[in-house]
């Protein structure tokens, strides 16, 4: 029990659920507003972290230029998934998502003299011989845990310095978002969800909504994006796997569609199972070996799902009504 | 020409377990309206019991098979029964048929790293033993995938234009209102679908592990998206549309790699083709081969 007392684990859990609930609110828009399923969104974060990754090591570009122009570019996939394909009908959509999502990791799984292949971005080719992107933001994370160092001591972590730094941002996108779901265009969107027709007779260009809510939710995927290879200063072709996207949609269907405020606790939640699988060791978990953890995980993550939709489809904090009208 | 009949046979061997397959997936989907997510895995555990009786239990191979479909059958029975029965009666929607499918999905995969390992297995098989064919070499194993394979998709559209529950099956997915009305049992053709689905899932399984020689716990879900379009490529709900669709995208990613098409696609995007075909015939003929544009997009 001794690594659920100590701050660095629950820090650790922190900094996962403040970059996964980032993630998982760019899938809010875009389903909970929007009624898109988007199963390819971790494309979005793949495409933004690799930006830097590249853009920093190969080309020695400013991290934060990289960081913008990564969003940008998630902004932009996004904009060519739903001009492509968001006219589609949901089950559809769904699955040409994914396959777009999949196309992205397989050329950076196969592009190995851009994206140094399978072996990660450690193996980026580049000009004076060092494989991190992390250097310029480093220096703001060591400046944070320097002024904690004499108040709390060896508890200062560069974790500890990526939560003070992701959770503001992710309390100010959870405002922002919830500020956009009271404007009339969420309304408009809602009322898209349910039947296209009646807004259609109104007069509102339903497709140009739903590309709109495609293209903001991607965005926070890029930013995400950004925070993940901030948080783990190196990205590999399988930390893009398809299951990442589902991570993202257990936050949301635990937090329930249309709550945004749920979203955090959600994050933690998801956060904790992610970490406890990985770094507890008391029994029962200390019987399995490392990868065996990495199953138990995935297992866990799946029952999850699969439970929430069998007994409680709107989440903790959803309404029924919003899950069964679909 | 040798190197055209080569990929052209590679093509038939693949596209015909895709077929097999994507017929599962179709099934699934036009009478219960359910994308089965899990199919990959069914796939890939079918392969690890068939290898578990055959080479660790030396049991014979084709006893090993049949029960290996029996065990795809009995766990989508299974889970119809916890599962998708209940599911059904709450009037999920799409997104939730979706999600629980992924995690079938997700449980399914550690559970059979669990029970079976990690590492990567390889039947009791000469797979060395080629023929000579044209110039193209023709590997026994692939051969004899070939010739079953065709016999158990000659089988699956026997069965259903006219084994009674085939028929049940096509009236439920066409009009489901009123074929329970006729007397249709709803319960049972569902039933039915699932333990084809089953069935075929496992079938293909150890067809796909015999072509690729050895194979590991990601085989399933590394194809997954491939038989996905291979189902909409022939009409997704459509049956022998999804035969038909697996055997034309078969066709298409190994002959994607003839050279004369633009030096040919290397072989290691041969994923990208099936995901890139998929993406195509959304975007320009989202009705597939068979169908018509009733649907509104």
């Amino acid at each position: 029990m001794e690594a659920f007392i100590q701050p660095g684990f629950w820090i650790f859990v922190l900094a996962l659920a403040g970059i996964y609930g980032v993630f998982s609110l760019g899938l809010q828009i875009q389903y909970g507003v929007g009624g898109i399923m988007n199963f390819g969104h971790v494309g979005m974060m793949a495409v933004s972290g690799y930006t830097i990754a590249v853009l920093v090591i190969k080309y020695q570009w400013s991290f934060w230029w990289a960081a913008l122009l990564g969003v940008v570019l998630a902004a932009f996939l996004g904009a060519l998934l739903g001009l492509t394909t968001l006219r589609l009908s949901g089950d559809y959509f769904a699955i040409a998502s994914i396959a777009f999502a999949e196309i992205v990791r397989y050329w950076i799984l196969n592009s190995d003299d851009i994206t140094g292949g399978t072996q990660g971005t450690l193996a980026i080719p580049n000009p004076d011989g060092f494989g991190g992107y992390t250097d310029q933001p480093d220096v703001i994370l060591n400046w944070i845990s320097d002024r904690l160092y004499p108040i709390i001591g060896d508890e200062a972590s560069r974790d500890l310095s990526m939560v003070l730094v992701v959770w503001p941002f992710f309390f100010l996108f959870i405002w922002i978002s919830s500020r956009l779901q009271k404007t009339s265009w969420a309304r408009v969107l809602r009322a898209t969800r349910e039947d296209d027709d009646v807004p259609r007779s109104l007069g509102k260009n339903v497709f140009r909504f739903r590309l709109q809510t495609l293209i903001i939710g991607s965005v926070f995927g890029g930013i995400a994006g950004v925070f993940w290879a901030l948080q783990f200063a190196l990205l590999a072709p399988e930390d893009f796997l398809r299951i990442v996207t589902f991570y993202g949609w257990m936050i949301l269907i635990l937090a329930g569609a249309s709550r945004v405020k749920g979203l955090f606790i959600a994050a933690i939640f998801f956060g904790f199972l992610y970490g406890a699988t990985r770094f507890l060791e008391f029994w029962p978990l200390s019987l399995l070996s490392s990868p065996e953890r990495a199953y138990l995980r995935v297992f866990l993550i799946g029952l999850v799902i699969v439970l929430l939709m069998v007994k409680r489809p709107q989440g903790l904090f959803g309404k029924r009504q919003e899950m069964i009208l679909e | 020409m040798s190197d055209f009949i080569q990929y052209f046979f590679n093509g038939l061997v693949v596209g015909c377990i895709f077929a097999i397959a994507a017929v599962g997936i179709s099934l699934l989907y036009s009478v219960l309206r359910l994308v089965n997510f899990a199919a990959g895995d069914f796939l890939t555990l079918g392969a690890f019991i068939t290898y578990f009786l055959s080479v660790t239990l030396e049991l014979n191979f084709f006893l090993s098979i049949i029960v290996s479909m029996l065990a795809g059958m009995g766990i989508s029975w299974f889970l119809e029964l916890v599962l998708w029965r209940n599911l059904r009666r709450n009037k999920a929607g799409t997104l939730a048929l979706f999600l629980v499918a992924t995690g079938v999905a997700l449980m399914l995969r550690p559970i059979i790293q669990f029970v079976f390992g990690t590492e990567t297995r390889k039947f009791n098989i000469d797979i060395l033993k080629t023929y000579d064919f044209l110039g193209a070499r023709i590997p026994q194993t692939q051969l004899l995938v070939l010739i079953f394979a065709s016999a158990s998709i000659l089988t699956i559209a026997l069965f259903i234009a006219k084994a009674r529950i085939g028929k049940d099956m096509r009236a439920y997915a066409n009009n489901p209102g009123l074929a329970s009305v006729s007397g249709i049992n709803v319960d049972r053709v569902v039933l039915a679908t699932w333990l084809i689905s089953g069935a075929l899932g496992s079938l293909a399984g150890v067809f796909q592990g015999l072509v690729q020689g050895q194979f590991n716990n990601a085989m399933g879900e590394t194809l997954l998206l491939s038989f996905f379009a291979a189902v909409v490529l022939g009409t997704i709900g459509d049956a022998y549309g999804a035969l038909a669709g697996g055997l034309l995208l078969g066709l298409i990613m190994e002959l994607s790699q003839m050279s004369i098409f633009f030096g040919g696609v290397p072989s290691n995007y041969k994923p990208v083709v099936a995901f890139a075909t998929l993406v195509l015939v959304l975007l320009f003929k989202p009705e597939g081969l068979f169908g018509y544009r009733a649907r509104k997009v």
